[in-house]
């Protein structure tokens, strides 16, 4: 392969190719004739050779060169013969190298499972171990009467995976394990046996430390249920215990004791206060020991003995205090009229406050242990589905409505209400009955005190805690002022406001009708009759006074409860729709301040009829007998002797005068205002009954003014409206000429909006005498 | 509460015996629920659902009431303020239709005169239970001249009627009320001015 490449020895074969290697070939040498072109040839051939000869020289120069290069070759022959060897060996060894690294690997991977496995088995060895040693541990601990140590030995086994169990059965020592593993199976009834046992002699003994002991064990073998209930068996012995003890106090406490009034809602406090107690000091260990969650199964238990002391106490009370007696004797009284049988309001009194506070010091009791279930069960729900959360929530709400205590306290409250409600009632009829008034004061004493009552009555029912109870009696109340006591109101003022002058007949006879009419209907009240004049003023005034202080007294007092139940509410008592049904009830009971108002508006429109207007009519009447068709002389005699209206101003303000000292300031501004439209609606009258010459118009404007000067003082109104119509009047009478209107009319009206009609304007204008009729006829308005 | 928000309020009362399904027929209508195994009430609920009657809107507040004897004295107060009370029994309980004159007793010594009183018999679903005859339900409505209807809480049969036709009957005795225009005495329910129509035809 080398002779290939390197430069060959001259030959022949050198010269062949030489001449293949020439631009010219043989051939066209031979063909060639011409001598020019021979030369040519010639020429170029020896050019040929020239660089042929070179090329030739250079590659001799290299010779030497080349030849070393073929002797170190040779030399490398061998060699590399070697080298082909080394390298089959070695991808010998490389395919060797792998095929051993796969083995070792796949053995690496066995031994990472030997491994786990020998992990396991050393668990399993353990837990035998463990197994071994709780079996012999738990015999030692028992005979030592170690039972903490025993119990945990025993746990330690119970909480061991049963395939241990299993297993270490079939092992070589199955025999002697299966004898083992019954020990320990007899060790844990044994223990379970001696537990309870010592429980029970602990509990017997009223043995605390010992009692807690054994509680704390009965957890590690398996038992919260069995020992939340022995433990609570014992709480609820010490609980008893308690309560009997108290119940006898209760029997042997002097009735003029402090506290002697209030003594079972007392005597049920500290049995809460007990419970209460008893569940704070334990919760921690039940937590600690049983887990969360565990509250509600405790506090079941006490719960039914709570409820068996509450039974006791409440039977005590019902029998010591009469209070079924009392609560039938009230429907009696409530069911039939006679007031021979009925019951003293104030008997009920002490008992009244006493149930609600009973009720109250339950409530409380109640939302403690809600509120202590409800976060134990959420601390163990925290990671429980929505089901299991509405599961507990049932069972809350099932031991909170459905316990004894809940359901005795409801029947109480049954009767409280109805009690409550006949207390009111007759307190308030007391008050009607005992009403009286002082001169000097607006209103009467009955007021005060119906508001006093009713503000009393819903007060205890606030105090019970209990919203229904609350809203019951807050419905009780608005009865009563609706309509007993608006009805007492109502009648007082149907009795009319007697007239002084010739309707004093008239008058008389019906309010001997109303007399005999409310005294029908009141019973007693009312009897008397009235016997002065004076005095029936004076009450029908005093009435409208009571009537407006009703309606201002419910809206406060609706205030007032508001922010009570508020409070309430925001100690968390009552249920979601609780602050719903006492804003419905408290509206109820606002409207009825509307219903005074409505009735004193009556009152007043009827004060208005019957005593100012009677009055006031013939005043202005007068007005038909001044002449207002005068002249020049008249007109200044009347400047000098005023004929009519300093008069008129005169009985007003004295008229006024009886209304104002015995009226409140708004209602005697209402009846101002009353007034002033009745002066502008007769006044306008008899004006158009008059007739006026010039200066009569004149005379007639300075009266109106003089007249709405003086009314202006003795109103806040602004009553400048209610005499627009009488002021344009005047305008009218005081024109020079009759088309003087037109000055005023229409669009020269300006600001003036006439109140009066082209026909009215027409009629005034005609009560001018100097103005012909054919000219007013002929104004085109 | 303002006023703005409806034409008409009206207050409406559930009574009867204890688990006659009050509180059922009342979430039925307001919730659309039907609550299995509902504990006893306590005391008084309290539900409003507002429903628009040819164009008007009626507030209805509905006061559902316990049934246990314990409650009577709270749930008495309920009625005077009543412009509806629906006196309820189970169609299955001869009991609780027993127990009706009692109730109506209570309702003339309690309940305002002009209140509408509906007889309803609950729980038509159990059918095969039946022990009160529709017949001696109608019999007795009619002889104390009351609207009376058989309802299912659970199959929500006849009670959006049984709170509707109520609604309308207010609404047209609202109505009537003030065109007779009793100054001393006007009803509760009135939320604005009045005009001529007659309500109602719902079925």
């Amino acid at each position: 392969m080398a002779a290939a490449t390197a430069p060959g020895p001259r030959g022949p074969g050198a010269e062949g190719g030489g001449s293949a290697a020439s631009a010219l070939s043989m051939e066209r040498i031979q063909s060639l004739t011409d001598l020019a072109d021979l030369e040519a040839a010639y020429s170029r051939l020896c050019e040929e050779e020239k660089v042929v000869q070179e090329e030739l020289d250079a590659l001799l120069e290299q010779q030497s060169t080349t030849e070393s290069k073929m002797v170190a070759l040779h030399r490398m022959g061998p060699n590399l013969q070697l080298i082909e060897g080394d390298a089959q060996q070695l991808a010998g060894m490389i395919t060797f190298t792998c095929n051993l690294a796969e083995n070792v690997s796949s053995k690496v991977r066995q031994l990472d499972l030997a491994k786990n496995r020998l992990y396991q088995a050393i668990q399993r060895a353990d837990d035998i171990l463990d197994l071994k040693f709780c079996m012999d541990g738990v015999q030692t601990a028992l005979r030592n009467e170690d039972y903490e140590q025993a119990a945990a030995h025993i746990h330690r086994y119970l909480s061991l995976d049963k395939s241990v169990i299993e297993l270490s059965r079939q092992g070589k020592e199955g025999g002697i394990i299966d004898a083992n593993l019954k020990l320990l199976q007899e060790a844990e009834q044994r223990l379970k046996t001696i537990v309870t046992e010592k429980f029970d002699t602990a509990m017997k003994q009223g043995d605390l430390p010992q009692v807690e002991r054994f509680f704390k064990i009965f957890p590690l073998l398996g038992l919260h249920e069995e020992g939340l209930s022995k433990f609570s068996e014992y709480l609820c012995k010490q609980v008893a215990n308690k309560a009997e003890e108290n119940l006898q106090l209760v029997m042997g406490t002097d009735m003029s004791d402090r506290r002697a009034a209030v003594i079972f809602a007392d005597t049920l406090t500290l049995l809460f206060e007990g419970i209460a107690r008893i569940v704070e000091t334990h919760q921690p260990i039940v937590e600690t020991y049983y887990g969360p969650g565990r509250l509600y199964t405790l506090i079941k238990h006490l719960q039914v003995e709570c409820d068996r002391q509450v039974e006791k106490v409440v039977d005590k009370f019902i029998k010591e205090r009469d209070y079924h007696r009392q609560f039938q004797q009230v429907q009696n009284s409530m069911m039939r009229s006679s007031s021979a049988e009925k019951i003293e309001p104030r008997e009920l009194d002490p008992i009244l406050t006493e149930v609600t506070l009973m009720n109250a010091r339950s409530e409380l009791y109640l939302r403690f242990i809600k509120r202590r279930i409800i976060s134990d069960f959420e601390v163990g729900d925290s990671m429980a589905s929505e089901e299991v959360k509405q599961e507990h929530q049932k069972y809350l709400d099932k031991l909170l409505n459905n316990c004894l205590l809940s359901r005795t306290m409801q029947e109480l409250i049954g009767y409280y209400i109805t009690m409550e409600e006949y207390f009111m009632r007759e307190t308030v009829n007391k008050a009607v009955a005992m009403d009286s008034y002082e001169k000097g004061q607006l209103t009467s004493s009955m007021v005060d005190d119906v508001f006093y009552i009713v503000k009393k009555c819903i007060g205890r029912a606030l105090s019970s805690s209990s919203i229904d109870c609350l809203c019951a009696m807050i419905n009780h109340s608005t009865t009563e002022l609706e309509s007993d006591f608006r009805e007492v109101l109502y009648n007082k003022l149907k009795q009319g406001f007697p007239a002084t002058t010739f309707q004093d007949f008239q008058r008389g006879v019906t309010s001997a009708v109303n007399i005999m009419h409310s005294s029908l209907q009141q019973g007693k009240f009312d009897t008397k009759g009235i016997e002065s004049t004076d005095e029936a003023k004076q009450s029908f005034l005093v009435t409208l006074n009571n009537v407006e202080v009703c309606s201002e007294n419910i809206m406060t007092l609706k205030k007032t409860l508001e922010s009570d139940c508020s409070k309430l509410l925001s100690q968390g008592f009552g249920g979601e729709q609780a602050q719903a049904k006492i804003d419905s009830c408290l509206s109820d009971m606002a409207a009825v301040s509307s219903k005074f108002r409505d009735l004193l508006q009556e009152g007043l429109s009827e004060l208005n009829s019957t005593a100012i207007k009677p009055q006031v009519k013939p005043w202005i009447n007068l007005f038909l007998s001044v002449s207002h068709n005068i002249e020049e002389e008249e007109f200044s005699d009347y400047e000098a002797n005023d004929p009519w209206v300093q008069q008129f101003i005169v009985n007003l303000e004295q008229q006024m005068t009886e209304f104002k000292a015995g009226l409140s300031p708004v209602i005697y501004d209402t009846l101002t205002g009353l007034m002033t439209s009745l002066i502008a609606i007769e006044l306008e009258k008899v004006l158009l009954k008059s007739t006026f010459s010039r200066l009569g118009g004149l005379q007639f404007d300075k009266e109106l003014r003089s007249l709405i000067a003086y009314l202006t003082t003795v109103t806040t109104w602004t009553i400048r409206d209610k005499f627009a119509r009488l002021s344009q009047m005047a305008t009218i009478l005081n024109l020079e000429r009759v088309t003087e209107i037109l000055d005023y009319w229409g669009p020269n009206s300006g600001p003036l909006t006439w109140r009066l009609t082209p026909a009215e304007v027409r009629q005034v204008l005609a009560l001018r005498i100097d103005f012909r009729s054919e000219d007013i006829k002929r104004l085109r308005l | 509460m303002s006023m703005e928000d409806y034409d008409f309020l009206f207050k409406i009362v559930l009574i009867g015996n204890a688990g006659v399904g009050k509180t059922c027929l009342v979430r039925r209508f307001t919730q659309g629920l039907f609550p299995p195994g509902q504990g006893a009430t306590i005391g008084v609920d309290f539900m409003i659902k507002t429903v628009e009657i040819n164009g008007e809107k009626v507030k209805l507040q509905i006061w559902d009431t316990a049934g246990q004897e314990r409650f009577r004295s709270i749930t008495q107060s309920y009625y005077r303020s009543a412009n509806a009370l629906i006196l309820t029994y189970d169609i299955t309980c001869e009991e609780s239709f027993r127990c009706l004159p009692e109730w109506l007793r209570e309702i003339e010594q309690y309940a305002s005169n002009k209140v509408i009183t509906v007889l309803v018999g609950n729980k038509i679903d159990l059918a095969d239970k039946r022990e009160v005859s529709q017949q001696r339900a109608a019999e007795f409505s009619e002889a104390q001249d009351m609207y009376y209807l058989e309802t299912s809480a659970k199959e929500s049969d006849n009670v959006e009627k049984l709170f509707l036709d109520l609604a309308c009957r207010l609404i047209s005795e609202a109505r009537q009320n003030t065109l007779v225009n009793n100054v001393s005495s006007p009803l509760p329910g009135e939320g604005k001015s009045i005009s001529y129509l007659t309500c109602c035809n719902f079925n």
